[in-house]
């Protein structure tokens, strides 16, 4: 049984394109005007000896209007673009699914003072540093952040705008996740 | 000679390594993350393949991206240069598979020295004296806490395939043993992409000396003296210099003259370096080889005018070393100022951001000016790396003449943009520890601590 990988998907100038998931040689493509669902079989890639299939990504519909490779075996790498698509009127529907989630903007957050790796506890095997429910206080680590390869406690500290002691509501980032300074990591109330 | 050499790394050593290669009529090829696409160094190379994501675990270090990327571009070589996959012997092997050169010593090699503990043992019986410590890698914090109890405090924990300080801790009681053991793992674990840590005595003082050696295919080997790294903070190195002022020229020949005994016992190929604690009373114990390339060669390259990067490959493409111990010499005096983009004022916070100037002189003082980076002004430094930006080299006659040229250099630098340890160098070129080379890794001369 082959590996399926799915295509990674990116808007770019107005249009769709499908970029590759792997580095390798890029076979079996798709010529220009084809169609494309999820799970679309839209090539293969050979990699150190084992063929993986490409499938189109979960929510991408469209047609291909970029030509295939020349080449048979076209060498890759990661995020090469594959393939440029229009999307039809189903690929509009599956974007207005996606963009249902709503930001609760009025919530009380605490904020990563860095961009970096955020971590949710001390090792992998360790527990997070706190859940949803916790309640924190000043000086209690929330998480680490890992900016070039330094891992840096970040540690409550109530001021203007957090209160002294505070419930922990919503986890926003995950375990290893890239935040930028200013990003909500802890959504909070007051406890 | 290959004609195409894959670097499976990024940054100033990537620049480095692309320069070497070019110096041998080798196509030099890139690999990025996604994070590095349009970084200017890029341009150093004849091709650039991207392996994934900014993370380091989905890019630098996918092994089999590395190898595939290599393989499609048709490079015969590969050079790991340091951090990431540099002392992976499984990388190695995975190169080897696939009939790419793995420009390093042989993976057994690195599976013995590269490993902190066996490497202990390794050289033990090579004929170096070693640090007291565990027997092999700890299992968890109460196999630790018992080894730290038996040969006594302070210990420090080290990552087995560790090196640039990660996942080091100095621990002074039990407590602090147990506290540190985990976090010691994850950084560990993180940096290396293994959390083996094990354990030894902890010497206070003591200088950090390290020799550098290059061995070829076929039993030849030489040293390029020593190199004096014991201005660090938390164990990561800052200035280093050659030759040591810690050591008489008897000491001098003594110390290469074993090292390089001990790396062609246990048949080492290709560039190394041979790291030594110097006590106070004189003893030099081993502590670890690095089987790789380290950030500070050029150091040993600007008193010996030996080219250590362009050696390696040389040597991985079956060259016979073309020179002997006779030939070499310690020229005139070197020092090696490590720039990151740290704040020395606020706790060394890294300081990613973008570079609005980003100028050395070159031509300040009695001796020669060498910088080796990978940026330029109006570039951005990103927040997924090391922070290393920059490395002034100087060379001068006397050492007097090498700090004067280093000072000058760094008070004439024109850095803005992100905060940088300039002011950390002048304080420690301008202390008195430092100008009378009487100093050690305990405290950084110059600065408060």
């Amino acid at each position: 049984m082959q590996r399926r990988i799915e295509l990674l998907s990116e808007e770019r100038d107005g249009g769709l394109v499908l970029l590759s998931p792997e580095v390798g040689h890029f076979t079996c493509a798709l010529d220009r005007g084809n169609l494309v669902a999820p799970g679309t079989l839209v090539g293969r890639i050979l990699t150190l000896g084992e063929t993986v299939e490409l499938v189109t990504p979960h929510g991408v519909t469209g047609r291909i209007v970029s030509d295939k490779p020349e080449r048979v075996h076209e060498p890759v790498g990661y995020g090469d673009v594959l393939y440029e698509l229009v999307g039809l009127e189903a690929a509009a529907l599956a974007d207005a699914e996606g963009e249902t989630h709503a930001e609760s903007g009025s919530a009380l957050t605490f904020d990563s003072p860095y961009t970096g790796r955020f971590w949710q506890r001390p090792s992998p095997k360790d527990p997070a540093f706190v859940s949803v429910g916790d309640v924190i206080e000043a000086g209690m680590t929330i998480g680490l952040i890992e900016v070039m390869k330094t891992f840096t406690r970040l540690t409550y500290e109530p001021g203007s705008r957090l209160p002294a002691r505070a419930r922990v509501t919503a986890l926003r980032a995950t375990d290893g996740a890239e935040v930028n300074e200013g990003d909500a990591l802890l959504e909070l109330e007051g406890a | 000679m290959f004609h195409r050499l894959l670097i499976a790394n990024r940054g100033e050593v990537a620049v480095r390594i692309a320069h070497a290669a070019r110096s041998l009529d080798i196509s030099p090829i890139g690999i990025v993350s996604e994070a590095d696409r349009d970084a200017g160094w890029t341009r150093e190379f004849d091709d650039v393949v991207c392996v994934g994501p900014a993370a380091a675990s989905d890019s630098y270090l996918r092994m089999d991206r590395i190898v595939q990327a290599a393989l499609q571009m048709h490079a015969t070589a590969l050079h790991p240069g340091w951090g990431f996959l540099a002392e992976s012997p499984r990388f190695a092997r995975l190169c080897g598979q696939h009939g790419i050169t793995f420009v390093g010593p042989e993976a057994r090699l690195m599976d013995e020295l590269g490993t902190k503990s066996p490497a202990k043992a390794a050289m033990s019986r090579a004929g170096l004296d070693v640090v007291p410590g565990s027997d092999g890698p700890l299992v968890d914090a109460d196999a630790a806490a018992a080894c730290a109890n038996e040969i006594g405090y302070p210990v420090i924990l080290k990552a087995d395939s560790g090196g640039g300080g990660r996942g080091m801790r100095k621990c002074a009681n039990e407590a602090e043993v147990r506290e540190a053991f985990s976090s010691a793992q994850a950084e560990a674990l993180a940096a290396f992409g293994s959390g083996s840590i094990y354990l030894e005595r902890y010497l206070t003082t003591g200088r950090h000396i390290e020799v550098q050696v290059l061995c070829d295919n076929f039993g030849h080997g030489v040293h390029l003296f020593e190199r004096e790294c014991s201005v660090q903070r938390k164990h990561q190195k800052l200035i280093e210099e050659s030759p040591s002022p810690a050591l008489t020229p008897d000491e001098r020949a003594a110390l290469g003259a074993r090292a390089i005994r001990a790396a062609l016992e246990v048949g080492y190929t290709n560039a190394g370096t041979i790291e030594f604690l110097r006590a106070d009373d004189g003893s030099l114990f081993f502590m670890e080889m690095n089987t790789r390339l380290q950030v500070e060669h050029p150091v040993s390259e600007m008193i010996t005018g030996i080219d250590i990067a362009r050696s390696q490959i040389a040597i991985a493409a079956n060259h016979r070393l073309a020179f002997e111990q006779s030939d070499l010499e310690a020229s005139g005096h070197a020092i090696e100022c490590r720039i990151n983009a740290e704040d020395p004022e606020d706790g060394f916070r890294p300081s990613p951001g973008r570079l609005d100037a980003f100028e050395f002189p070159d031509d300040r003082g009695p001796g020669t000016v060498r910088v080796d980076t990978h940026l330029r002004a109006g570039e951005r430094i990103t927040p997924h790396y090391d922070s290393l930006i920059a490395k002034v080299i100087v060379h001068a006659d006397t050492r007097e003449q090498a700090i004067e040229t280093m000072t000058r250099t760094l008070e004439g630098a024109n850095v803005a943009g992100v905060k940088t340890t300039v002011p950390l160098h002048l304080a420690v070129l301008a202390s008195e520890p430092f100008r009378s080379g009487n100093y050690d890794t305990a405290s950084i001369p110059g600065w408060p601590a």
